[in-house]
């Protein structure tokens, strides 16, 4: 995930060269971009255990699932090639929907993370006591 | 048993049909896409008559076309972090000059801030306007660049308010933004900034994306190295 996000939000570009860029002005975009792609490398494969292995309820990977989804689509730069052909595609609606992604990228980043922490503990606590022997 | 075993034949030849239609379907359909002109594929020439005028010397061997939307955050990067190396390294130098191209399509204020700049260049102060509007980004239509906006960075730089109100009331220059960004799409730009650099030969490179000077770096520097300085 860490890697199809930097190259949306333009931290790597792979034309005309390989080149990686993080400015200091968007080091903390990138923190944040670290920060949901490992929650959710770490999240949703303990949720899809507690599914297949454990045999229960899907209600707790719709939370990480959303998390990372949010965490993914925030701050997806507005002005790529994404941005641009569903602005292009769907008018002004798509612009202000893409324009506010772009523009409470933080909040929304910060927010996603938080969320994929929750499910973190919640998954992590029922996993423990899930797997129990009594 | 027999039964099923009809019936999966029966889905196996259905399925080879099929593919063997679409296949051939797909293959003509290629073999006519190759005949048809495809608008958005880069072409040759570039109309830059609507452009910005020429930053650095018109007789620069090297065209650097950037096509950007005023409230781009990737543009804002780019203008902050690395057109100055550009300017420093080469535009300056003689060795290539710059050409902005509008493609508004981030919000409706992107519209009126191009329409902006080009009243400003009716007194002379294009790249002037060009850049404060970089400098004074915020928010995708946040009201930065309102029309009051626009006209307080008028103000801020001296200019004819009377003339300025005019341009942008009478909406003078909406077609030339419009033509800009037609022209963009014609060269099959999807993002914002793209840069394309031609050389005096006609050679096309693009690059897309905020890219750092170290990008434009080694596309340019090739193409310099055995270009005799010339300056502005």
């Amino acid at each position: 995930m860490l890697i199809p996000l930097s190259i949306l939000s333009e931290f790597i570009f792979t034309e005309p060269f390989f080149i990686i860029n993080i400015t200091e002005s968007s080091s903390i975009s990138f923190v944040l971009i670290l920060g949901v792609s490992i929650m959710s490398a770490i999240v949703i494969p303990m949720n899809v255990y507690r599914i297949k292995t454990l045999q229960k309820s899907t209600s707790k990977i719709g939370g990480s699932i959303l998390g990372s989804i949010i965490g993914a689509s925030a701050g997806i730069c507005s002005c790529g090639p994404i941005g641009f052909s569903i602005i292009s595609t769907f008018g002004t609606v798509a612009g202000t929907a893409t324009a506010f992604l772009t523009n409470y990228e933080i909040p929304l980043r910060v927010g996603s993370i938080a969320i994929l922490c929750l499910v973190y503990y919640t998954t992590t606590r029922s996993i423990s006591s899930e797997c129990k022997i009594s | 048993m027999n039964k099923k075993f009809a019936l999966l034949i029966a889905f196996i030849a259905l399925v080879v049909v099929v593919g063997i239609t679409a296949s051939s379907y797909y293959s003509t359909l290629l073999e006519m896409q190759q005949y048809k002109p495809n608008m958005t594929k880069q072409t040759p020439y570039i109309n830059l008559e609507n452009g910005s005028p020429v930053l650095g010397s018109k007789n620069a061997p090297i065209t650097i076309i950037e096509f950007g939307d005023y409230q781009c955050e990737g543009c804002y990067y780019w203008f902050h972090n690395t057109r100055a190396d550009i300017i420093d390294n080469y535009i300056e130098m003689g060795k290539a000059k710059l050409v902005f191209v509008d493609l508004p399509f981030l919000g409706h204020d992107s519209l009126t801030a191009a329409q902006a700049t080009y009243c400003a260049e009716d007194q002379g102060r294009y790249w002037d306007y060009h850049n404060i509007l970089y400098n004074f980004q915020e928010e995708i239509d946040n009201g930065w660049a309102s029309k009051d906006r626009l006209i307080a960075f008028a103000y801020n730089l001296d200019m004819n308010l009377d003339e300025f109100n005019y341009c942008m009331d009478s909406s003078k220059y909406n077609k030339r933004v419009k033509a800009n960004y037609d022209e963009a799409i014609k060269q099959g730009v999807e993002a914002t900034p793209t840069f394309i650099i031609i050389t005096s030969d006609g050679t096309h490179t693009k690059i897309q994306g905020a890219q750092p000077y170290a990008a434009f770096l080694k596309v340019i520097e090739p193409l310099t190295s055995a270009i005799p300085i010339e300056q502005p």
